[in-house]
């Protein structure tokens, strides 16, 4: 097997919060615990709701934010080790893609500026050069070279993140982390989006990590899912597998959770009530209050991660969990 | 029995610049019914939601056609009532001001709705935020936005609009921004009401997913038109309109069995001060003819309840 390009051990991120001046500071655990490879070329979709700590992994793979405790490794070298020149040259070879196109990027610069500064940032080839490889890298992501001297502002939403695309691109990085790059654009958008990145990825030598709560969207663009609820794994394996067979009630949850085109669907309960609580207790399994099948097990002792079929579940219950029914048996 | 919305020849126009943003829509909504409203970002949906809600931005203005609201169903009691029309939104917690309470946010429209004030107005409250959801009402009620998750503050926003007992309800995009766990329960809690109250929905999204949950009938808008309109089963399966079944076919679903990605529609929409001639949307339509260049199509029946403004409409 390939040594993997991106590699997380035992990754966790600690956030003291206080609610006021006098008051007592209380540890939110918003990543625990987390364990992750990725080979070169390989795609993941790291999914779950807001407050499931899957844009603080993100950071923490990316070294953009340190981590409490474990560490994180590309091409073999751990974070911690990096000196400060180390880093210029792992950034050059990653990338950020978030979520709000029009806030990453610069109102005063033109499209063509903000694409080619990286270029000359990073001593890559003189202005000329640069502004030839931002218009060749635009090219790619479906944006003629007369958009060059446009301003963010002249340009479409869906336009708008491609020019992002194009920008976190254009170095020719070996992985980039999308954050909810494709959850505020319309459906139509999106599919042009998904129909970029997939043919960026057959083109290039690049690994995807997708963040995302779009059930939807990530199947279509990644090779291996993870789903996070409070800062945990609770499912991983094979995307085709998981859908086809989700083995954790809240994976089950979520994907049950997303509309059908089915009209003959309507009026079904919503799979889970509430929202994330990330004041439960440490022990014992975090979704348990929102769980169907929860058990006392559940409440004394943390599932961990165990093998399944092809993907790793963290839940007690997992055999329990029944398959997602096909559309029509929903029907009431 | 006349319908509870009817919108005839609606024009909405920014007087300044002379774009027609809405230009000639019709529409009817009967009581209890829900009416999905579905096209990309930019296709006049939401000003459509604010001309019916008589809340258009300053600036832009209705300048043609007709919007009649009646309400004949509560016989009895002499001339009937203009029935209310209360309006949810996209982003909740951008909504509310975060400087007021959760609890003074509703009381002070249960007063100006309903004339409750004080205790009654108190107790009222807890009583909209127990029904749609919401657990220790009663400490809840001291609560600032802030401190609510997206989701609970929609659900905010839905109690805020039950306190006008609305006859209508219009929900503009309401879970876009919320989770998808989070948007199946306010669809099915808005399900609920709308069962509960008897009151007609108008659910306006891009995803066709959140409209073919809860509508009876849905209308697809593109450029300010309304270029197909049909019952939900009816449009989902045999959708007539080019534009209505691109909508469709870029659609992910969540089938294991589906591989292939969703199919983009070509381009994009058009600004409209740069509207194409004839029908708006044959530069990114596959099956145009010379016709559609020339003269915007008319409606044209397709089935019960089911027309379709296009010269070329998909068979089945």
């Amino acid at each position: 097997m390939n040594p993997p390009l991106l590699q997380a051990r035992g990754l966790q991120k600690t956030f003291r919060l206080r609610s006021g001046p006098l008051a007592r500071s209380v540890d939110h655990v918003a990543v625990d615990a987390i364990d992750l490879d990725l080979a070169p070329r390989e795609r993941i979709g790291i999914v779950g709701e807001s407050g499931s700590g899957k844009s603080t992994l993100g950071r923490l793979l990316l070294g953009l934010t340190p981590p409490s405790a474990g560490e994180v490794r590309f091409d073999g070298v751990a974070h911690a080790d990096r000196r400060p020149g180390d880093w210029k040259a792992f950034r050059r070879q990653t990338s950020l893609v978030q979520q709000n196109p029009l806030s990453a990027l610069n109102p005063q610069m033109t499209i063509g500026q903000q694409v080619a500064e990286a270029v000359w940032v990073h001593r890559l080839a003189d202005r000329h050069g640069a502004r030839d490889q931002a218009a060749a890298m635009l090219e790619k992501v479906g944006l003629s070279a007369e958009l060059m001297d446009r301003f963010p502002h002249q340009m479409s939403g869906g336009q708008r993140q491609r020019v992002v695309i194009a920008r976190a691109l254009v170095l020719s990085p070996r992985l980039v982390v999308f954050d909810e790059a494709v959850s505020a654009l319309d459906v139509s958008v999106q599919a042009q989006v998904v129909a970029i990145l997939r043919s960026l990825w057959q083109q290039l030598d690049l690994a995807y990590v997708f963040i995302t709560h779009d059930l939807r969207i990530v199947r279509h663009l990644v090779d291996r899912i993870a789903v996070l609820y409070l800062g945990r794994v609770v499912e991983t394996g094979d995307i085709r597998s998981v859908y086809a067979r989700p083995r954790h009630p809240y994976t089950r949850a979520l994907l049950s959770s997303v509309p059908s085109l089915d009209p003959r669907v309507r009026n079904v309960a919503p799979p889970v009530q509430g929202d994330l609580d990330p004041g439960k207790a440490a022990r014992g399994c975090a979704f348990r209050s929102r769980c169907p099948l929860a058990i006392e097990r559940c409440a004394s002792e943390t599932p961990r991660l165990r093998r399944i079929d092809q993907g790793h579940v963290a839940c007690h219950r997992a055999e329990d969990v029944r398959p997602l029914p096909m559309a029509t048996a929903e029907v009431a | 029995m006349s319908h509870l919305l009817a919108v005839r020849g609606l024009v909405v126009q920014a007087p300044a610049r002379g774009l027609k943003i809405i230009d000639g829509i019709d529409l009817s909504l009967d009581r209890g019914e829900t009416l999905g409203l579905v096209g990309e970002s930019g296709c006049g949906k939401s000003m459509t939601c604010y001309a019916i809600a008589g809340a258009l931005p300053r600036g832009i203005a209705r300048t043609g056609g007709s919007i009649t609201l009646q309400d004949d169903a509560d016989g009895g009691t002499g001339s009937p009532a203009k029935p209310s029309v209360a309006m949810i939104f996209q982003d909740p917690t951008s909504s509310l001001n975060p400087v007021h309470t959760i609890g003074h946010y509703l009381e002070s429209a249960l007063y100006r709705h309903q004339g409750l004030r004080g205790n009654d107005a108190r107790l009222e409250a807890m009583r909209l935020l127990e029904r749609v959801g919401i657990d220790r009402a009663k400490s809840r009620l001291r609560a600032y936005p802030h401190q609510f998750s997206g989701g609970m503050n929609q659900r905010v926003m839905i109690a805020h609009a039950l306190a006008a007992k609305p006859r209508l309800l219009i929900a503009d995009e309401p879970t876009t921004a919320l989770d998808v766990t989070t948007q199946a329960q306010i669809l099915y809690l808005l399900e609920e009401l709308r069962a509960e109250t008897g009151m007609a929905l108008l659910i306006v999204s891009h995803d066709l997913g959140v409209i073919a949950r809860l509508a009876d009938r849905a209308a697809v808008m593109y450029c300010g038109k309304i270029v197909e309109t049909a019952p939900i089963g009816a449009l989902l399966e045999r959708p007539a309109h080019p534009y209505a079944r691109a909508l469709i076919d870029c659609m992910p679903t969540i089938d294991p069995d589906d591989l292939e990605p969703p199919t983009p529609i070509a381009g994009s929409v058009p600004l409209l001060d740069n509207l194409p001639a004839g029908c708006h949307f044959h530069p990114r339509c596959d099956r145009g003819g010379r016709d559609c260049v020339s003269a915007y199509p008319a409606p044209a029946r397709i089935g019960p309840g089911h027309a379709a403004s296009c010269y070329h409409p998909v068979r089945p």
